[in-house]
């Protein structure tokens, strides 16, 4: 028992670092600027005030938008299926949950676990329904059927009377003890052991002989029919879990922002992981979370700044989307294999330099 | 003793009559070409007995049983392996990797989630020997930094893997350097008579043909034009005329 947690701390000991340091994050950045990791109290509610807590917030977003690119990868990266509605899931699943909180009158604690359940449950299925009719189709042709039902579903909510349609509506049911408002650091570490359960789990799978299988499928699927493999089942497994992981990233979401809309169901939310997945290293583990990681903190700091050129004043927020895609573009041609891919070949490279030297 | 039976097959794509009510016997334990000049139609005949096309009329038997409409990946879970004409591998994995995962197909593990595949053993040290058969012994390389050559051994130790009944090799040799040739039919007689199996090839090539087959189907324009021992074909008559003469004379087609 001992050797084998010595076994896995040499092996792990990066990832016990960061999972310590996250644990911790709260408090450290409290300690650091002298604010309260739990808010400020005004009278018998809490006020959300104060740069741990403002770090709390980042650092959810960060933690969901990780889940929902690892999720991506598991499909596009791993197993080599492309989907454009992976946001249909996140978005779907933000509408179940706001449904049962809000609509069904029924106690809140009991809500929250009975729409998380259903959630992850009804996106799962959802999965494999959509993976059942449309898997048969290859490559972009199921790319474009997926982002026709995303799309169906964005412009259906839209609409729908019963959910406020575009304008949408705020939770005001959330438990307590998980308000985003009241207890931030409780979401945080539910977030959080969300982002490190997914990252592990699709660790496992991936070096899971099913996990393996996937890779086969993504590298030459006629071959592995050939030598005996149903792939048709292998991919729907890889959408339901991928799908199901997608929607508690999409609950985590609506429990941050305490508001449901279409905006959930956005191709945003497709693009987004996509991006991340293809900047961070697309089939590895850790590139969705450093793709995912790296833009959201991207996005948090520079979008809010100014430019101040002799008397004119730039908005950096008039131009994100420009500078964005001079950033995507940029990235795309310096780690033709993501930030991962280039530090593994480079890291190849230099033990091979080292060897023959 | 019959193991694979094509009966009045047919497969027409669009107007075109690709394969025309071919029949074929292969007798277990033999190694059966197919040759013929190109457009002959023995490569959509060949996908026929695969699984990759289905016919427009016609059946395939196998071991007495009507397999004509299984799906590809049912056919080697009986006992039917196939390689491919143009190298069919999974370039950005190890050759390990590559052949484990053709043991592990037909072994019932592949639902096992949790399992951490590097401690499946077996299949390891199947692919592992596989590998040393064909005579690859880098097995953590990966392969797409193999030479052609090594591909196509690869292309054989995938087949091998899951340890087939009937072998079907589309053109084992296209591509090849000549020299490397005799050691990769070497290396296909030698799987054959000692692991008793019955080899199926498509081959173009006509030495590795005439060295390695008891049985030789000619194909022409879709049917079957001549069968027979390798010299019985060699001295038919007809069949020089449509195929032997117009090889023959081009040095170095092989």
């Amino acid at each position: 028992m001992t050797t084998r947690l010595i076994e896995n701390l040499r092996e792990n000991w990066l990832y016990w670092l960061i999972i310590l340091f996250l644990l911790a994050f709260p408090f450290l950045v409290a300690a650091q600027t002298g604010s309260s990791p739990f808010g400020e109290p005004r009278g018998d509610r809490m006020v959300m005030r104060g740069e741990s807590v403002r770090w709390q917030a980042v650092m959810i977003e960060i933690f969901i938008l990780a889940i929902l690119a690892m999720s991506y990868n598991l499909m596009f990266g791993f197993t080599g299926v492309l989907s454009f509605g992976h946001a249909l899931f996140f978005g779907l699943s933000g509408y179940i949950i706001g449904l049962m909180l809000e609509y069904t009158g029924l106690d809140n604690g009991i809500a929250l676990i009975l729409g998380i359940g259903l959630a992850i449950a009804i996106n799962g299925i959802l999965g494999l329904l959509i993976g059942l009719v449309s898997l048969r189709l290859k490559g972009v042709y199921f790319a474009i059927f997926t982002l026709a039902v995303a799309e169906m579903a964005f412009i259906f909510f839209g609409r729908f009377a019963l959910t406020r349609a575009e304008d949408g509506f705020t939770l005001t049911h959330v438990p307590i003890w998980l308000d985003a408002t009241q207890n931030r650091i409780t979401l945080y570490y539910v977030a959080l052991g969300m982002g490190i359960f997914t990252f592990f789990a699709i660790r496992r799978l991936i070096n899971s002989p099913t996990g393996a299988v996937f890779k086969a499928i993504r590298e030459n699927e006629d071959r592995a029919q050939s030598i005996g493999y149903n792939t048709l089942t292998f991919k729907l497994i890889a959408i339901t879990i991928a799908s199901m992981l997608a929607a508690s990233a999409g609950v985590l979401q609506v429990l941050l922002n305490k508001k449901v809309g279409p905006e959930l169901l956005g191709i945003g939310n497709t693009v987004d992981p996509l991006l991340m997945t293809i900047i961070g290293g697309i089939g590895s583990f850790t590139g969705p979370v450093i793709g995912a990681t790296g833009l959201h903190l991207l996005d948090t700091n520079i979008r809010e700044a100014t430019i101040t050129i002799g008397s004119t004043v730039l908005h950096v927020s008039d131009f994100w989307g420009l500078l964005l895609g001079a950033i995507f573009i940029l990235a795309v041609m310096v780690f033709p294999q993501g930030v991962v891919g280039t530090w593994i070949r480079l890291r190849m490279r230099w033990q091979k330099f080292t060897k023959s030297a | 003793m019959t193991i694979l039976e094509a009966r009045g097959l047919r497969k027409e794509f669009g107007g075109l009559v690709a394969v025309d009510e071919v029949n074929l016997t292969i007798q277990r334990g033999t190694t059966h070409a197919i040759i013929g000049p190109n457009g002959a139609g023995k490569t959509t005949f060949f996908n026929l007995l695969t699984g990759k096309y289905k016919p427009t009329r016609g059946t395939v038997i196998y071991k007495g049983q009507d397999i004509t409409q299984l799906p590809v990946y049912r056919r080697s879970h009986l006992g039917i392996g196939r390689s491919f004409q143009i190298t069919n591998i999974f370039p950005n994995l190890t050759l390990l990797e590559n052949v484990r995962l053709a043991s592990q197909a037909l072994s019932g593990d592949n639902f096992r989630f949790l399992q951490r595949t590097s401690l499946l053993k077996k299949h390891l040290d199947r692919a592992v020997q596989v590998l040393a058969i064909v005579g690859l012994t880098d097995v953590y390389a990966f392969a797409n930094t193999l030479p052609h050559g090594g591909k196509r051994k690869l292309e054989l130790a995938i087949l091998l893997a899951a340890d087939p009944e009937l072998l079907l090799l589309d053109e084992p040799t296209a591509g090849m350097a000549s020299e490397q040739v005799p050691e990769l039919i070497e290396t296909i007689r030698k799987i054959q008579r000692e692991g008793n199996k019955t080899v199926v090839l498509v081959e173009h090539n006509m030495n590795v043909v005439m060295n390695i087959s008891d049985q030789i189907t000619v194909m022409h324009l879709g049917r079957v034009l001549a069968e027979g021992t390798p010299s019985a074909i060699a001295s038919d008559k007809t069949v020089q005329s449509v195929y032997l003469g117009e090889l023959y004379d081009l040095p170095g087609k092989s």
